[in-house]
């Protein structure tokens, strides 16, 4: 078989190129200039190449699906609208970058970050195995070195244990995706969708093994036990990033091996499991996070739960569910960044303060960050005037309209838990105490006070103004 | 073909669940970080015995392909991996991941 590769081949993966070239430009800037680059100039070179990526991959979703390379790559509205909220939380997460990462670190900081956010544009485009495995572990390489990016303990262990666990969870996927060629012969998705596949046992096996991969990623219950430990140890802008560029390409890759991958009849059998891990997510992260006192592992606990919500949104395999999931996830990026950004602006030189016991008095202190907060935090819950509440919606009535009802009376349960674990950070916010928890160093943080400001208006926007992307379907040719 | 096949697929794949459930194991007991990445790199060999025997039998040479892709992120990840641990414990007298527990929860 032979593939011509043409211009349009290209341009279908244009903005991923372009990201990956301003993280060369970054470094090579920082090589020339005779000191360090400085932190605003690789900041705002990282944000530009990504809002240019945004804008260049966005010209493209109205017009119909392409494959490219020989069906390595499909440009697809479903790919692009993945693209553009992994690009948004590259950015989102790359101007928070600041101490306690070290200024002669800041041009790597900013080159991996974007090329993590590469990686997980391919996976959110993949149209075979193999696109998959390189995003996958595009990405995950360039988080270990991440991780490990602040001067302190916490951060080189966070490293050390998203390292060995992670690449575990790449070797089983690996595994499961060898079996998959096994079965079908390709390593393309759409090939793996042929009915004489249904009762192949190679494909049960390594469908199985490839879901124990996602459900790694994803941190689904029982393999929920890292993200905790690297959400707290990693540097903040790192922790945010992971909570939702790696979230968001491994939904893409499950969505489209769940919508275009699997012959028709399976899905049904094959990802049972994943629903029954996704109702225990619900509960089991909400009611971890009750227990946490640092808003780094709360938020973990929290990524858990949601994960499981937007799986909700997904059984039963509709259209709506897709379209419904996509803006619940687009919702949970914005809120968690925002979430992010108040927590940057408290952090010191050498410390973040991410510990609960920091924001005691902060309503005080700072009314309008805490006011944000709690906004970015009820979201998180699903209160009403929020845009988390209005996706909650959306994916009750699709898994009840799917047949997946039982799903969402654990996702009702699993928020009414979590009411309580988020109000605890509002109760600390607005807890008088005559003790200053201000750190050294206490620098201004203009950039995150300007994402947190973006975030709150984008969840307003989004709460009057609902967009549910219907562009998404089919996603394979 | 039955000459050139003179080794069935399903001994490679029993070889190669045998390698990767060594790898497994070896990354589920050892304590010694560079042992568990060396385990890793046994599941991850295992799969890519697994990728050439099926290519082999499929004719198809995406397989030969995506071993040589696996090859080369394993390298990266090796380089990448010991760079961490030499990070974690350079100031260590023993390498064990026990020892590496400030986080807990």
């Amino acid at each position: 078989m032979t593939i011509n590769v043409t211009n349009a081949d290209w341009n279908a993966v244009a903005p991923i190129i372009i990201v990956a070239i301003t993280g060369l430009l970054v470094l090579l800037l920082d090589l020339l200039s005779p000191k360090n680059i400085s932190r605003y100039a690789a900041i705002l070179l990282g944000a530009a190449g990504m809002i240019v990526a945004g804008v260049v991959a966005s010209l493209a979703y109205w017009s119909p699906a392409y494959v490219a390379f020989g069906g390595a790559f499909i440009q697809s509205g479903f790919g692009i609208v993945f693209q553009l909220i992994i690009l948004i939380a590259g950015i989102g997460s790359l101007i928070l970058v600041r101490p306690p990462v070290q200024n002669e670190r800041i041009a790597g900081a900013t080159a991996l970050m974007l090329w993590g956010t590469c990686g997980a544009m391919l996976m959110a485009g993949a149209g075979n195995l193999m696109v998959v495995f390189l995003g996958l572990e595009l990405l995950s390489l360039a988080l270990y070195c991440l991780c490990g990016l602040a001067d302190r303990p916490s951060s080189r262990e966070s490293a050390l244990k998203y390292l060995i666990l992670s690449s575990t969870a790449s070797g089983f996927m690996l595994y499961g995706m060898a079996l998959l060629f096994g079965a079908s012969g390709s390593v393309a998705f759409a090939d793996l969708a042929n009915p004489a596949l249904a009762s192949s046992a190679l494909l049960w096996v390594g469908g199985g093994l490839f879901l124990v991969g996602i459900a790694f990623k994803l941190s689904l219950v029982p393999f929920h036990a890292w993200s905790p430990d690297v959400y707290e140890g990693a540097p903040l802008p790192v922790t945010a990033f992971m909570s939702v560029a790696t979230k968001a390409g491994t939904l893409a890759v499950f969505a489209r091996f769940m919508y275009a991958a699997l012959p028709a009849g399976t899905a049904d059998r094959l990802l049972l499991p994943i629903w029954i891990v996704a109702a225990i997510s619900m509960i089991a992260g909400n009611v971890g996070m009750l227990a946490q006192h640092d808003l780094k592992r709360l938020i973990a606990y929290s990524g858990i739960a949601q994960v499981g919500y937007i799986l909700t949104a997904l059984a039963g395999g509709t259209h709506l569910g897709l379209r419904y999931a996509i803006y619940y996830l687009a919702a949970y990026t914005f809120m968690n960044l925002g979430a992010f950004a108040i927590a940057t602006t408290m952090s010191g030189d050498r410390e973040e303060g991410s510990h609960l016991a920091n924001y005691r008095g902060y309503g005080r202190r700072n009314p309008v960050g805490a006011a944000l907060m709690t906004f970015f935090l009820l979201a998180m819950a699903g209160l009403p005037p929020t845009a988390g509440f209005l996706g909650k919606i959306l994916i009750l009535s699709s898994s009840v309209g799917a047949g997946y009802a039982w799903l969402g009376v654990v996702l009702i349960i699993g928020t009414a838990i979590s009411l309580y674990a988020y109000a605890k950070v509002v109760r600390a916010m607005y807890q008088r105490d005559e003790h200053v928890h201000a750190f050294e160093g206490h620098a201004p943080a203009p950039l995150a006070w300007a994402s947190a400001a973006i975030c709150f208006v984008v969840i307003i926007v989004m709460t009057f103004y609902p967009y549910t992307p219907s562009n998404v379907l089919p996603i394979v040719k | 073909m039955s000459q050139m096949m003179a080794v069935p697929v399903s001994y490679y794949v029993g070889l190669s669940a045998v390698i990767f459930f060594i790898g497994v194991a070896g990354v589920l007991v050892r304590r010694n970080p560079l042992i568990m990445l060396m385990s890793i790199e046994l599941m991850f060999n295992a799969a890519n015995l697994l990728f050439m025997a099926f290519a082999r039998a499929w004719l198809h040479n995406a397989g030969h392909i995506f071993a040589f892709l696996v090859i080369t992120v394993a390298a990266a990840e090796a380089a990448i991996g010991l760079a961490i641990v030499v990070t974690v414990f350079r100031s260590a007298k023993h390498v064990d991941v026990d020892d590496v527990a400030l986080m807990k929860g």
